[in-house]
């Protein structure tokens, strides 16, 4: 569960990016999160990351409220997300295997719990074949597939896409879509903050609409109007 | 579930960091190895001094010189004045025909310059070799000193209790000298271990920022970089010990040679001591060197 209560967030400068944000995310939904540059989508991340503070109002995500969460505990609650950047953010001098592998070692996970998971998950996001391959010998579409397989590798609560097709052609972004729609039913929340119109119409999903700070329309099978 | 953080994991990292900003880890290890030779140096010298200080004051000794022109009878009366006084344990008269045989004992294969001193010709004079108790307080000893030089017939005196003083506070000013002079070379070996570190950081940026988000604490983050600083001390202290060890023997050869009245401690005396040193005040530098770059360069 996931729930903004009254959220609103200032920046030093003056900026208003939350204005009394509330919104409840169930367990296993899949959630668009829409709107034009400047809405809130980012800080609206930033806040999902804990990398920012609200400046007021509570968030809640499962046992964890991010107004009073000790910075020691952060690293434990991010681990019960997955998260997958426009930009990848993989490791060019690590294979595949490596880059999935790096986000089981950093929490002490141990090896031969490693070497199981990392070829299932991979299978997952059909890159089986492809575990030993580098970065660079990779399509964009395949490059994202990895950091999707990464957000997974600690078999997080919650995946968390930030314009996750931004960087690849359309029949990419589709693979990638439905890649994270396998994922959501395979029982994990999934949000996607993203302006395309095209594929938020496509997959009738939920859609929460941001614009200048503010949640102005949340509706199940929503559009990108 | 349990960790397995493995020391190996972080020991790489740590020389992964070290190599890829190879340049600025030379010069970390350059300036605090050279701030520990130079600590060093001055730990040897106190070290030497203090020994020179304790041979010196065990001789609790005090030469008394008379005038030159006193006869036999006058002679005798000083030793009794020396005698009569309360901190004197025992006096030992040495006729000037004495003093210049211990003269020429003492100058080995140049006695023969001596040799025309005899007799007539001896420039010395009647002395007294006083004793006083050892441990005795300074104020004492500069009493019984001013006693001594009251004495009618008493040309001088020649205390080695203030060659002992002079020597103290020699020792004392190269102490301050030495204590500024290390705060200074400690600020700079910091100052460019928080810029080495600052570089490992930042090449690792984007690691960084992934392990964050995958939930790496800040304890797994941090540590190779703790480890880098160590590292450079370690390695600077090894070096710091080498090069101590080469200079010292060299001086100490040097100075048995030329200066027979100085005892030079043995290395052997002062490497496990030394080693230890250099290896805490490497490691606590890097260290510290290390803490203040992440707290300035990983909050981000």
């Amino acid at each position: 569960m996931i729930d903004f209560r009254n959220v609103k967030k200032f920046y030093p400068n003056g900026t208003v990016a939350l204005d009394g944000v509330n919104l409840h995310i169930d367990d296993g939904e899949f959630v668009f999160i829409v709107g034009h540059s400047g809405a809130g989508k980012t800080t609206m991340m930033k806040l999902l990351l804990r990398e920012e503070t609200a400046s007021s109002g509570a968030i809640l995500v499962g046992d964890y409220n991010l107004s009073r969460i000790k910075n020691r505990d952060v690293p434990y609650y991010r681990r019960e997300l997955g998260v997958v950047f426009q930009d990848f953010r993989l490791f060019p001098n690590k294979t595949v295997y490596e880059n999935v592998a790096f986000a089981m070692q950093v929490i002490g996970t141990p090896r031969s719990m490693i070497k199981r998971r990392v070829p299932a998950i991979l299978s997952t996001v059909n890159l089986a074949d492809k575990m030993t391959r580098f970065p660079r010998e990779l399509s964009g579409g395949e490059q994202q597939r990895v950091a999707l397989a990464r957000a997974l590798a600690n078999n997080p609560k919650y995946i968390i896409a930030d314009e996750p097709t931004g960087n690849i052609d359309p029949k990419m972004s589709i693979e990638i879509m439905n890649l994270l729609m396998k994922i959501n039913k395979l029982g994990k929340t999934v949000i996607v903050v993203t302006h395309e119109k095209n594929l938020v119409d496509y997959y009738k999903q939920r859609v929460v609409m941001l614009k200048d700070g503010k949640i102005v329309e949340d509706r199940v099978g929503g559009m990108f109007s | 579930m349990k960790k397995h953080y493995s020391t190996s994991y972080f020991l790489k990292q740590a020389f992964t960091g070290l190599w890829r900003n190879g340049v600025m880890s030379i010069a970390s290890v350059a300036v605090l190895m050279s701030c520990l030779v130079v600590l060093g140096c001055f730990a040897a010298l106190v070290v030497n001094i203090n020994v020179n200080l304790d041979n010196i004051a065990e001789l609790n000794e005090i030469m008394v010189y008379c005038e030159y022109e006193l006869d036999d009878e006058a002679v005798e009366k000083v030793g009794k004045e020396i005698d009569s006084l309360e901190l004197v344990k025992k006096s030992e008269h040495i006729t000037k025909d004495q003093a210049l045989e211990d003269l020429k004992n003492s100058s080995g294969d140049h006695s023969d310059i001596y040799d025309d001193m005899s007799g007539e010709n001896n420039p010395l004079c009647e002395s007294f070799k006083v004793e006083y108790a050892a441990g005795t307080e300074a104020a004492k000893v500069y009493d019984l000193e001013s006693q001594l030089r009251s004495i009618e017939g008493v040309r001088k005196i020649s205390s080695v209790y203030q060659t002992a003083k002079t020597i103290d506070s020699f020792k004392n000013g190269v102490m301050l000298i030495a204590v500024w002079f290390l705060v200074i070379l400690f600020v700079v070996s910091i100052f460019v271990i928080i810029n080495t570190i600052r570089l490992a950081v930042y090449s690792r940026r984007h690691e960084i920022s992934v392990m964050r988000y995958v939930g790496a604490t800040n304890r797994f983050i941090t540590l190779p970089f703790i480890f880098e600083g160590v590292i450079i001390g370690v390695v600077a202290a090894a070096i710091a010990y080498f090069i101590e060890m080469y200079l010292y023997i060299y001086i100490e050869g040097k100075a048995a040679d030329s200066i027979q009245i100085i005892s030079v401690l043995p290395f052997e005396n002062l490497a496990i001591p030394l080693a230890a040193g250099f290896l805490a005040v490497g490691i606590i530098t890097g260290v510290i060197g290390s803490i203040v770059s992440i707290r300035k360069n990983l909050k981000s």
